[in-house]
């Protein structure tokens, strides 16, 4: 085994010369701690980096300074106040299904405008790369993977602008909230076909995926997470077909509103942007009995809707199982029982009576002591970072500002489109078994492949060692308001000395993880790129530098 | 994660069966006394197929398959393929494989499924202990499927596990082009995991560089490699990398060909236009992959395809017409896919060495729902193509389609399989080579399918 070059501490650095701390670019309502009175020396630790790493789309120096600088807690309540980024001038592209193929003359890019992910995800990406709402952003994407809905089958850029949106505005709201507004959302209406569905023969689909995927899991979990059995071992389903049956007749009776001036039945003026509208006439007003919960002849729609919403959310599964479902996207792939236990006991109860809160519940999940701290370097710890956070990740690193579209144009070779997962299983399952590994699992690793590794290789080498004047940075004129990408390396080319390079990138990129042989091994690399002028000399460092690193296992999962 | 009791007794006979190991070796490549070359393709359609509308009885049942599917979902008789020699036909998108039909070349098996024994109404309604674990879910039943264990969790799949039990090479051959999945998942072995598109280039690296900058830079990457002590999820990623790198070496050159002898067989047989679909151009790398077997030193390969899209809850016809519509359409694409490629086969003189079969995560409910689609159900209905499969014959048994019936879980047509999955694909493994030593570790609930009167599916001969 190598030996593992330990720093105590890493960095000095001193937050008063900080320009943007938050998030390295616009940050809409997070105020920097730019105005000290005098110089605080404080120490950026592998900790603050780790929590970069859980808690937004990627450490960069200004960041873990600030993290460092302002504590877990502290850092945490400003970014639970902060806000900002948001789809609001999507939302409004509201447009009929037929709106581009009636377009005389044809515009080519309008399917892309109107009716893709495209633009939702060219938002999506600039937001993370550039905004200060960190958090908000990663935990809603967190969310966007749970309760998945997709352009790989519903195409409306504004539905699903809408339905993002949705899952940002309540990041820190409440989980029934959010199943409850998921679920008259017209976007998913489409998705999961609960739209439409009507009394004489109801469609399963949202019924099923609802609580299968978006809140108790099919089987009973004890509160830590772990399967409960029956006598012979047998894992208990939580719910049955018959209750599948009538919840989906309880969701009976909705469709799409209609644009400005539409008939109620016109099928291409539906209204993505808006949430379903009753249908009486196809609503089964008869009586119902799922989960438990009887619902009577008579009830209102919106009482249906209710006791729907309210069963899988109080349903005993529903905090394990939506905890360990964020554990392993922001911090690792095998949390312990006793971790997931002391989330989901905070899912249950937040300490005020109040079941479902995500702010404190994230918290919990941040604050944990399996989160916190050095380096985890057991067997089980680790987390592969997913395509779309490796891809932030480095842009961060690269101190990238982005109108997004770079982003779109890789994420199909990397092997995730935000948006567009193929199926409402998310582009990965859960449980996906680590290969080889005896028994863990890796959800993410569901996306390595012979490409996909190659595409992540690439990405990196690319805006590194190849990322000077690339065509693929350049604005694309078919977009309004493009500005294109541009990176900017002079934070790590100011580190002329190359002890000092190697000391940064170990810290930001691998939370001090590096080996001294990879440590002799990099500064090899970097001395031995020389150039006589001074500034290319540093710049070409860099580049290498931050290639080699980035390309490495050790970046590529998140300890 | 716990091990259950059953799960330990398989460990246990799995320890012995390990211990054979050695006596064992190139299990697949000993078990046929030619050491000819075979290969055995799985094509997975993803979202659970109705195929209950893929093959119809033509003889009397027709009237209870339209009665059960009603006007929204049952497919004219008129409109059938029909197969020379038995009371069945297909969806008209499947014309282009009639002619593997009358070459005796294709079979279909009837009402197969994931059962954990086999398994009556009486005892689905009296002891749901003997049901497979979470029927009606898609990822549970795809794991089920690929697999095997019906009660257990699933963590490897049959074609990793048949891979397990093969000497390692140098390149897999054991080869997904249908993305990573459980099937291809083994205990001790890596499967190669191909695009279906695009090439396996690493930018930048150059292994015969001498100039200062680059060699050093390499020796960074390769120390770099070394994620020893930073949990098994870093050393098992960084060994896949290494493993993706080292791949692209060596089957860029034949995935990214700009032609082979094998392209010309994808075309529409209609229009004699390219394929295009993601299925034809996963099953084209296949034909690319076979006709290189030499070059990559295969005497085996198994391949795992894939098809999405089949999850058809609304709009699976149309309004119009219930022979189109999407689920038309992806049939249209599977079936000139999969008749490309048994006719690349033949032109390679493989015929009747490769033999392709379908899975899928479940059939769908007879019934249909008013958004003219159908539900998650249980037993479906698949396909197998290639020169070695007997000819002209459906197997298994056509179920009563009677909606609430003796076969039906409820009311909606979801039929209890009467094949299992394990009758099915072991016939398909054994005739790829499994020793028969090794059928028991591949297909953890083996004894229970081959134990009479159950037994593997005579496919073959």
């Amino acid at each position: 085994m190598a030996t593992r070059h330990t720093r105590a501490a890493a960095l000095l650095s001193v937050t008063a010369t900080l320009a943007a701390c938050s998030g390295g670019g616009s940050s809409p309502t997070v105020t920097p701690t730019a105005t000290a009175p005098a110089p605080v020396v404080v120490v950026t630790t592998g900790d603050a980096v780790r929590l970069a790493k859980q808690a937004t789309f990627g450490p960069t120096q200004a960041l873990a300074d600030h993290i460092a600088a302002a504590g877990t807690s502290a850092w945490l309540d400003e970014q639970f106040a902060a806000s900002g980024s948001n789809y609001n001038d999507l939302v409004t592209r509201a447009v009929a299904r037929n709106f581009c193929t009636a377009m005389v003359p044809a515009v080519a890019t309008c399917n892309r405008d109107y009716l893709s992910s495209t633009p939702v995800a060219m938002e999506f990406y600039a937001h993370a790369v550039g905004n200060g709402d960190q958090l908000r952003q990663r935990v809603a994407f967190a969310l966007s993977q749970i309760i998945v809905a997709s352009d790989f089958e519903v195409h409306s850029t504004a539905g699903l602008a809408g339905f993002d949106q949705l899952l940002l505005d309540n990041a820190f709201g409440n989980y029934r909230t959010i199943l409850r507004m998921v679920t008259l959302n017209a976007y998913m209406g489409d998705y999961l076909d609960m739209v439409d569905s009507a009394k004489a023969a109801p469609n399963e689909n949202y019924a099923r995926e609802l609580m299968q995927l978006f809140s108790t899991g099919i089987n009973q979990l004890n509160a830590d997470g772990s399967l409960k059995v029956d006598a012979s071992g047998a894992p208990i389903p939580n719910y049955t077909a018959a209750d599948v049956h009538d919840i989906a007749r309880a969701l009976t009776g909705w469709t799409y509103a209609r644009l400005a001036g539409a008939a109620a039945n016109d099928g291409n003026q539906v209204d993505y942007s808006k949430p379903m509208v009753m249908n009486p006439a196809q609503f089964d007003g008869t009586a119902k009995s799922f989960l438990g919960t009887a619902v009577a002849a008579g009830a209102t729609q919106d009482a249906n809707i209710d006791a729907v919403v309210d069963a899988v959310f109080a349903n005993a599964s529903t905090p394990a199982f939506v905890s360990k479902f964020l554990i392993q996207q922001l911090v690792m792939s095998n949390p312990s029982a006793a971790y997931v236990g002391r989330v989901s006991a905070v899912f249950a109860n937040n300490g005020a009576g109040v079941r479902g809160d995500l702010k404190a519940v994230i918290r919990a999940i941040l604050t944990d002591a399996d989160a916190r701290g050095v380096a985890k370097t057991g067997a089980s710890d680790g987390k592969l970072k997913e395509p779309v956070l490796f891809s932030l990740a480095l842009a961060r690193v690269l101190g990238a500002k982005s109108d997004g579209y770079v982003f779109v144009t890789r994420d199909l070779g990397t092997g995730e489109q935000p948006f567009r997962s193929p199926s409402v299983f998310n582009f990965y399952p859960p449980d996906y078994p680590l290969p080889l590994g005896g028994g863990l699992v890796s959800p993410p690793t569901k996306l390595m492949t012979a490409s996909t590794i190659l595409a992540r290789h690439n990405l990196a080498y690319d805006w590194t060692v190849s990322g000077d004047n690339r065509s693929e940075f350049a604005p694309v004129a078919s977009i309004t308001g493009a500005t294109g990408t541009q990176l900017d390396l002079s934070p790590w080319e100011a580190l002329t000395d190359p002890a000092k390079l190697v000391d940064a990138i170990d810290l930001i990129l691998l939370n001090n993880t590096m080996t001294s042989q990879q440590r002799t091994a990099l500064l090899g690399a970097i001395t031995a790129i020389t150039d006589p002028v001074p500034a290319t000399q540093a710049h070409k460092r860099a580049q290498t530098a931050l290639y080699i690193v980035a390309a490495s296992p050790q970046f590529q999962v998140d300890r | 994660m716990t091990v259950s009791r059953r799960d330990f007794l398989r460990l246990t006979a799995g320890a012995s069966a390990v211990a054979m190991l050695g006596q064992l070796g190139q299990s697949a490549a000993l078990a046929d006394g030619t050491s000819s070359y075979r290969a055995m393709v799985g094509v997975f359609l993803f979202g659970g197929a109705d195929n209950w509308n893929m093959i119809v009885p033509t003889d009397t049942r027709y009237a209870a398959y339209a009665t059960g599917r009603s006007a929204l979902l049952a497919l004219p008789q008129a409109s059938l393929t029909a197969l020379p020699d038995v009371p069945f036909g297909l969806h008209p998108s499947f014309a282009p494989l009639l002619p593997a039909w009358t070459e005796g070349a294709m079979s279909a098996v009837l009402n197969v499924g994931t059962l954990f024994q086999p398994l009556t109404k009486a005892q689905y309604v009296a002891s749901p202990n003997l049901r497979p674990l979470a029927l009606m879910s898609h990822a549970d039943q795809q794991n089920e499927w690929q697999g095997l264990r019906m009660r257990d969790p699933n963590l490897d799949g049959f074609m990793g596990r048949a891979a397990d039990r093969e000497a390692p090479l140098a390149v897999p051959d054991l080869i997904s082009l249908g993305g990573s999945t459980l099937a291809v998942i083994g205990k001790s072995s890596s499967p190669l995991i191909l695009p279906s598109n695009g090439s396996l280039v690493r930018n930048g690296y150059n292994a015969a560089a001498t100039d200062t900058p680059t060699v050093t830079r390499q020796a960074a990457n390769t120390a770099f490699a070394d994620a020893t002590g930073l949990g098994t999820p870093t050393t098992v990623t960084s060994t896949e990398i290494s493993g993706g790198y080292a791949m692209a070496l060596t089957t860029n050159a034949i995935i990214s060909a700009a032609t082979s002898t094998v392209d010309q067989y994808f075309k529409n047989p209609t229009t004699g236009a390219t394929l295009t679909s993601d299925v034809s151009r996963q099953l084209l790398r296949v034909a690319r992959m076979i006709e290189a077997r030499g070059t990559l030193g295969h005497s085996r390969q198994t391949f795992f395809v894939s098809q999405g899209g089949y999850d058809t809850h609304s709009n699976q016809v149309d309004a119009a017409s219930t022979t189109t519509g999407t689920q038309a359409g992806l049939y249209a694409d599977l079936a000139q896919a999969l008749a490309g490629f048994y006719n690349a086969m033949k032109a390679l003189g493989l015929g009747d060495n490769v033999t392709a079969f379908t899975m899928s995560d479940f059939g769908r409910t007879f019934r249909a729902n008013a958004q003219r689609g159908s539900d998650h159900a249980w037993g479906n209905n698949h396909i197998v193509v290639g020169g070695a499969v007997k000819n002209r014959t459906v197997f298994g048994a056509y179920p009563d389609v009677t909606l609430g019936g003796n076969q039906d879980v409820d009311t909606n047509g979801r039929w209890i399989p009467t094949t299992a999955v394990e009758e099915y694909i072991g016939a398909v493994a054994t005739w790829y080579g499994v020793a028969p030593a090794d059928l028991p570790y591949v297909f953890p609930n083996y004894a229970t399918w081959t134990t009479a009167p159950r037994g593997l599916l005579p496919l073959f001969g």
